[in-house]
């Protein structure tokens, strides 16, 4: 039965080898997750948001539940590049990961040398652009944002990554798709739609927000139908290859990205909840497409598109 | 993955307090060590929640849950049954072997500091201990703390039961600090500040941090303090921390 099926997925040059894979900052760097399912099983894990230097992170709180869902505010706390190259993708690597590193700099510069070095990097089998991070030189306004900014960093991106590009779209905009069809303009190989979308927690004791930053990303299962959405939208628009991501939880919800229009799906919040849970998708899924007949992914990506 | 069985309806211990046990095969913890419940079947509460082993034998763990909110008034009213349990995780304490030890719990931080005493009072340590709560009501199980104990010194903040005041203050006060080799505390931020404060120098301070927790297993990062050493996750290379570790004027 097992034989019958094809779960591999194509992401520019990159072959993975099942749709499922873990979401940037909730894997860690695998280590943790690798007690729990062996990093081979995943199509690809995303590793947390890296900077060229270590990132302290945030003060104050970080995390707080919501109904069904969660807001953070980590503020991209990472051990920097050499330290990622020197001791975190080795272990990635002898794990039998196929290791996505997700960028995250806070200038054009800062973006275009980290893609540059990872990208020729032996064991990176492609680089997820992070647009959601603050633009420090204009202001602080999210690459991801402003579609001037976001075209300006991702040619210069482009130009510096010899290996595949996902660009990581941020959904707090009015249209997403039109970043999504920039990206595929400028040569992405990839969208992952969606990150996290901006909240707010008042606390009415201190009668001040719950975070210092005060804006917080919220994920998980109540955001899904707005990430659905998204990439139906972003579907209608492109032919790069969607990576789905929102509050994935169950081999429904993932069959809903796929049917959206999704070639693969990432698990973020869930993770957490479950470090089994992208494990179970993919076993899931493999007996999903033998009992409806699906042969390869492709079968079903955009299915809901009708025709 | 383990499969876990709540035993028996939680008992309520004292006023807000609650003892749960929990068949859990796999791992044997040492005190310190949290387990981590997922309380909804479906999305909601969608995070696990963390509690310190308040004791454990052959395959059986017991946590004291304090109501704080939505997930724990759920935990006090569940009916025995599979529940969904993973750890132990976490680094624990230390153990000493024949001295004096001395032990100070604040509120629902007393519950891994059971623990930790049996096994101090295995080790044949002389155990002394300073149980700071609320109220006289809000104290649980003290008999069996008693039980275990060289010399015990209840404290309320209300005086309704021994002295009238703050467990960090009352240990601070008892201040022989070369008579402890080793001081454990597990409680409210300040109480395990001035507990440190005052003993560092003489003998070895272990702490038990508290943060919110995202995932418990170290994925998130959400639980990141930034100690004298640098950057630690209270779930991975806690919740047990030296004391003179912890930076704690950053910690607020
Ligand atoms: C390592 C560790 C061990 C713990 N051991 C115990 C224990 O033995 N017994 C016990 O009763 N409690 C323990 N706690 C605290 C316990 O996890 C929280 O009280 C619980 O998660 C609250 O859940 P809730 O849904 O009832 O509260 P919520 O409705 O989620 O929140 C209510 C209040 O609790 C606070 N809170 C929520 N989650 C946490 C958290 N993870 N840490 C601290 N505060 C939180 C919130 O800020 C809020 O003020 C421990 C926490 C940690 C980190
Ligand atoms: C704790 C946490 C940390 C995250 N860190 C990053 C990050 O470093 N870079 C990034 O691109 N996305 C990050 N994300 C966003 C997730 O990768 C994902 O896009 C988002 O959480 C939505 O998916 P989910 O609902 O399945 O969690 C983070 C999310 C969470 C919850
Ligand atoms: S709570 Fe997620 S890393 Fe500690």
């Amino acid at each position: 039965m097992a034989g019958l099926v094809d779960l591999s997925v194509k992401i520019g040059s990159l072959v993975i080898k099942n749709p499922v894979t873990a979401a940037s900052g909730t894997a860690g760097y695998g280590e943790d997750l690798a007690g729990f399912t062996g990093l081979s099983r995943f199509g690809a894990i995303f590793t947390k948001g890296l900077s060229l230097e270590p990132r302290r992170g945030n003060r104050g709180n970080r995390i707080l539940e919501t109904p069904s869902g969660m807001l953070n505010s980590i503020g991209l706390e990472n051990v920097g590049l050499k330290k990622f190259i020197d001791e975190k993708l080795p272990f990635l690597l002898k794990d039998g990961a196929v290791v996505i590193p997700n960028i995250a700099g806070h200038s054009e510069e800062e973006n275009v040398e980290l893609s540059r070095i990872l990208s020729c990097t032996e064991g990176v089998s492609a680089i997820e652009l992070n647009v959601s991070c603050p633009n420090v030189k204009e202001g602080g306004i999210a690459f991801g944002t402003d579609l001037k900014i976001f075209t300006s960093l991702l040619e210069k991106t482009r130009k510096a990554a010899s290996c595949p590009l996902i660009v990581k779209l941020s959904p707090n905009v009015t249209d997403i798709s039109l970043f999504a069809v920039r990206a595929g303009e400028i040569g992405a190989d990839a969208v992952s739609a969606v990150n996290t979308f901006l909240g707010m927690k008042i606390d009415i004791k201190s009668r001040k927000p719950h975070f210092i930053n005060k804006v917080a990303g919220l994920s998980g299962p109540a955001i899904r139908p707005l990430a659905v959405r998204a990439v139906f939208k972003i579907y209608e628009k492109v032919n790069i290859p969607i990576i789905g991501i929102g509050g994935i939880a169950s081999l429904e919800d993932m069959i809903e990205f796929l049917m959206a229009g999704s070639s693969a799906v990432s698990i973020g919040t869930m993770n957490l909840v479950d470090p089994w849970c992208a494990e179970k998708l993919i076993d899931g899924l493999e007996k999903y497409m033998a009992e409806e007949k699906f042969g390869k992914i492709s079968d079903i990506t955009g299915l809901a598109h009708g025709m | 993955m383990e499969s876990a069985e709540l035993l028996e309806k939680p008992e309520k211990v004292s006023t807000d307090h609650f003892l749960l046990k929990i068949l859990l095969k796999g791992r044997e913890p040492v005190p310190g060590q949290f387990i981590n419940i997922r309380i909804g079947r479906e999305t909601d509460p969608l995070l696990r929640r963390p509690f310190s082993v308040f004791d454990w034998s052959d395959n059986r763990a017991s946590i004291i849950i304090r109501i704080a909110g939505r997930g724990t008034s759920l935990l006090s009213e569940l009916s025995p049954g599979p529940i969904d349990v993973i750890g132990p995780f976490g680094k624990g304490f230390t153990l000493a072997e024949n001295k004096d030890v001395l032990l100070v719990g604040g509120g629902v931080g007393n519950a891994p500091l059971f623990f930790l005493a049996r096994m101090l009072k295995e080790r044949k340590c002389r155990i002394t201990y300073v149980y700071g709560h609320r109220s006289k009501g809000h104290m649980f199980l003290t008999d069996v703390y008693r039980d275990l104990c060289h010399e015990f010194i209840p404290v309320t903040d209300d005086g309704s039961e021994g002295t009238r005041g703050y467990a960090g203050d009352i240990a601070g006060g008892i201040k022989r600090p070369g008579d402890y080799s080793h001081v454990y505390a597990c409680g409210p931020h300040e109480m395990m500040k001035k507990t440190a404060l005052a003993f560092s120098m003489k003998s070895r301070v272990e702490v038990s941090i508290e943060r919110y927790f995202g995932c418990g297993t170290g994925l998130c990062s959400g639980c990141t303090i930034e100690c004298a050493d640098g950057l630690k996750r209270v779930c991975k290379d806690g919740p047990v921390f030296p004391g003179d570790n912890i930076l704690w004027d950053r910690m607020v």
